[in-house]
C-alpha cells in the first residue's frame, strides 16, 4: 500500500470519527445552567407514582413514606420534579451516605489524574494507618477493610462506631478515630458496610493532593465541571471532608452526578471519570455472598445485579440499575437501560419505603409510553 | 437480710464486670450523643439547607428529649443540652457548612 493511500484512508477514518462525534454531541442533551425540560404528561401511571411517593405527610408520628423531593431525568432532559415543603428546587438537602458515592466520583477524578492506583496501600496516603499495612485503596472502596466497626444508627446508639465518630469520641478527627480500630479480619476478605472506610478514603484523598488543593478539590474536580452550584460538604476539625455523611446538594444538582454516571463518566466532550473507574464502581465486591434481599455492594455504589443463588435486589428494575443510597431514604438511582436518572430526597423515619415499589411505579410513569 | 445484700452486691459486681467495664468508653460517651447530634443537625438544617426554625426543631427530635436548644442567629451558633451535657455547632461558611465544636471550643462560646 502506498503512503498516500494510507494517509487518505487515515483522513477518511478521522473525518468519519469527527462526524460521529458531532452527531453524538447534537443528539445528546446536557444541562447548561439549568436542565432542558419536557414534563411528562399526566395520566394514571403518574398519579399512581405520586400516590406512592407523596402520600399525605404524617408530620406528627413521622410514619410512612415522606419524600422531600423527586427529580427525574430522561436522557438528559428533566421530565418530572416535585417537592414537599420546606424543601424546594434550591434546597441543598442532606444526602447522608449518598456522600460516599460522591466521594467515589471525586476519587475517580483523582484516579484519572494518576494520583493513585486501586492496589496502593491506603497507608501510602494516610500515615495513621501504619498499623494496617495490607489495607489497600480497593478494600476501602469495597467496604472490605476488615476493621472492627459497628455501623448502627439511632436505634442502637450505644456501641455504634458511626455515632461515636460523628458526634462524640471521633468527631474532631474522624479518620484518626477510624484508623485506631483493630482489624477483625484481613482486608479484602469480608464485606461490612462501614462509614469508617469512607472517611479513611476522604483522608487518603487529602494525602494524595498538594495541601492547598484539598479544600477546593470537590468543586474544582467535580462540582464546577458538572455545573453544580448548590453543593456544601462539611468537614471535621482537621479539615477532612466527612466523606461518609455530610454532603448537601439540590435535587437538580445531584441529578447531574447521575447523568455523569449514566454516561459512563463522560460530561459533554470531557471524560471526567475513566471508563475503568466506572466499571469498578459497578462491579460487585469480589467474593460477596448475597444476604437475603440485601443490596449488592460495588465500588462505593450499590448494584442491582443478580448474584449466585440470589435474584436481583430490585426485581422490577433492570439488572444494570445502580444507586447511591443514604439514611432516611436519600437515593440517586441510575437506570442505564432506560436512560433514566432519579433523585429522591426524603425524611423516612420508618421502613415503609421500598426501593422496588418506587422504581416499579417510576418506570411505569416515566418510561412506559408517557414520557416521550 | 445479709444474704440478700450479698446477692445484690454479687449481681452488681457481675453487671459491672460483664457489661459496664467492657463498654466503659461507650457508656461514658453515651450522654453526649443527644446534645451533639441536636446542635449539629439543627445548625445544618437551619443554616445549610435553609429550612425554617420550627421545621428544624421537629426535624432533630429523637426518642431521647433535649432540655434546651439555643440558636444564636448573629453568629450562627447552635447550642443543645441533653442528658446533662451541652454541645455547640457553628456555621463556618457557604462551602463548609456547620461543624460540631470540640469541648474546649464550645466552652469559649458565650
Amino acid at each position: 500500500m502506498s503512503a498516500i493511500g494510507f494517509s487518505v484512508r487515515f483522513l477518511v477514518a478521522g473525518l468519519a470519527a469527527a462526524v460521529l462525534a458531532a452527531g453524538r454531541a447534537v443528539a445528546e442533551d446536557w444541562p447548561g445552567a439549568g436542565w432542558a425540560r419536557q414534563p411528562v404528561a399526566r395520566g394514571p401511571a403518574l398519579e399512581a407514582f405520586e400516590a406512592y411517593a407523596f402520600p399525605p405527610r404524617d408530620e406528627v408520628g413521622r410514619r410512612g413514606v415522606r419524600s422531600d423531593a423527586v427529580v427525574v431525568i430522561r436522557d438528559g432532559v428533566l421530565v418530572y420534579e416535585h417537592y414537599a415543603a420546606p424543601t424546594t428546587a434550591n434546597t441543598p438537602h442532606l444526602v447522608w451516605s449518598v456522600s460516599k458515592s460522591l466521594l467515589a466520583c471525586l476519587l475517580g477524578v483523582a484516579y484519572g489524574e494518576g494520583r493513585f492506583r486501586l492496589d496502593d496501600p491506603a497507608l501510602q496516603y494516610y500515615l495513621p494507618l501504619a498499623g494496617h499495612p495490607d489495607l489497600r485503596m480497593r478494600h476501602l472502596l469495597n467496604w472490605t477493610s476488615g476493621l472492627a466497626w459497628e455501623e448502627d444508627y439511632e436505634y442502637s446508639p450505644l456501641k455504634s462506631s458511626v455515632i461515636a465518630m460523628l458526634y462524640t469520641r471521633g468527631h474532631n478527627d474522624m479518620a484518626r478515630f477510624v484508623a485506631r480500630h483493630q482489624a477483625d479480619t484481613g482486608p479484602g476478605t469480608r464485606f461490612s458496610y462501614s462509614s469508617g472506610d469512607s472517611v479513611l478514603l476522604a483522608a487518603a484523598l487529602k494525602g494524595m493532593l498538594p495541601a492547598e488543593r484539598y479544600a477546593d478539590y470537590p468543586w474544582r474536580a467535580l462540582f464546577e465541571p458538572l455545573g453544580i452550584t448548590s453543593a456544601v460538604w462539611e468537614r471535621d476539625a482537621t479539615g477532612t471532608f466527612i466523606g461518609a455523611s455530610y454532603a448537601y446538594l439540590s435535587a437538580r444538582d445531584l441529578a447531574r452526578v447521575g447523568l455523569l454516571m449514566l454516561r459512563d463518566g463522560r460530561w459533554g466532550e470531557r471524560r471526567l471519570l475513566p471508563a475503568d473507574w466506572v466499571a469498578f464502581n459497578r462491579s460487585p465486591v469480589p467474593g460477596y455472598q448475597p444476604r437475603g434481599e440485601g443490596l449488592v455492594p460495588g465500588g462505593h455504589w450499590w448494584l442491582n445485579l443478580p448474584l449466585a443463588r440470589a435474584s436481583r435486589p430490585w426485581p422490577d428494575a433492570p439488572a444494570d440499575t445502580f444507586a447511591a443510597l443514604g439514611h432516611w431514604g436519600q437515593a440517586l438511582y441510575v437506570l442505564p437501560a432506560e436512560k433514566l436518572v432519579i433523585v429522591r430526597f426524603a425524611d423516612d423515619r420508618d421502613l415503609s419505603y421500598r426501593h422496588n415499589d418506587f422504581l416499579h411505579l417510576a418506570r411505569a410513569a416515566f418510561v412506559s409510553g408517557e414520557a416521550r | 437480710m445479709r444474704r440478700r445484700h450479698a446477692l445484690l452486691l454479687g449481681s452488681a459486681v457481675l453487671l459491672v464486670a460483664t457489661v459496664v467495664w467492657p463498654n466503659r468508653a461507650h457508656l461514658a460517651a453515651f450522654p453526649d450523643i443527644i446534645g451533639a447530634y441536636s446542635a449539629k443537625e439543627y445548625c445544618s438544617c437551619r443554616y445549610v439547607s435553609g429550612n425554617p426554625a420550627d421545621y428544624c426543631q421537629v426535624y432533630i427530635q429523637q426518642y431521647i428529649p433535649i432540655d434546651q436548644l439555643h440558636d444564636e442567629p448573629a453568629s450562627r451558633t447552635v447550642t443543645a443540652r441533653g442528658l446533662g451535657r451541652t454541645h455547640s455547632a457553628v456555621w463556618l461558611g457557604p462551602r463548609e457548612g456547620c461543624r460540631l465544636l470540640a469541648e474546649e471550643e464550645a466552652a469559649a462560646v458565650p
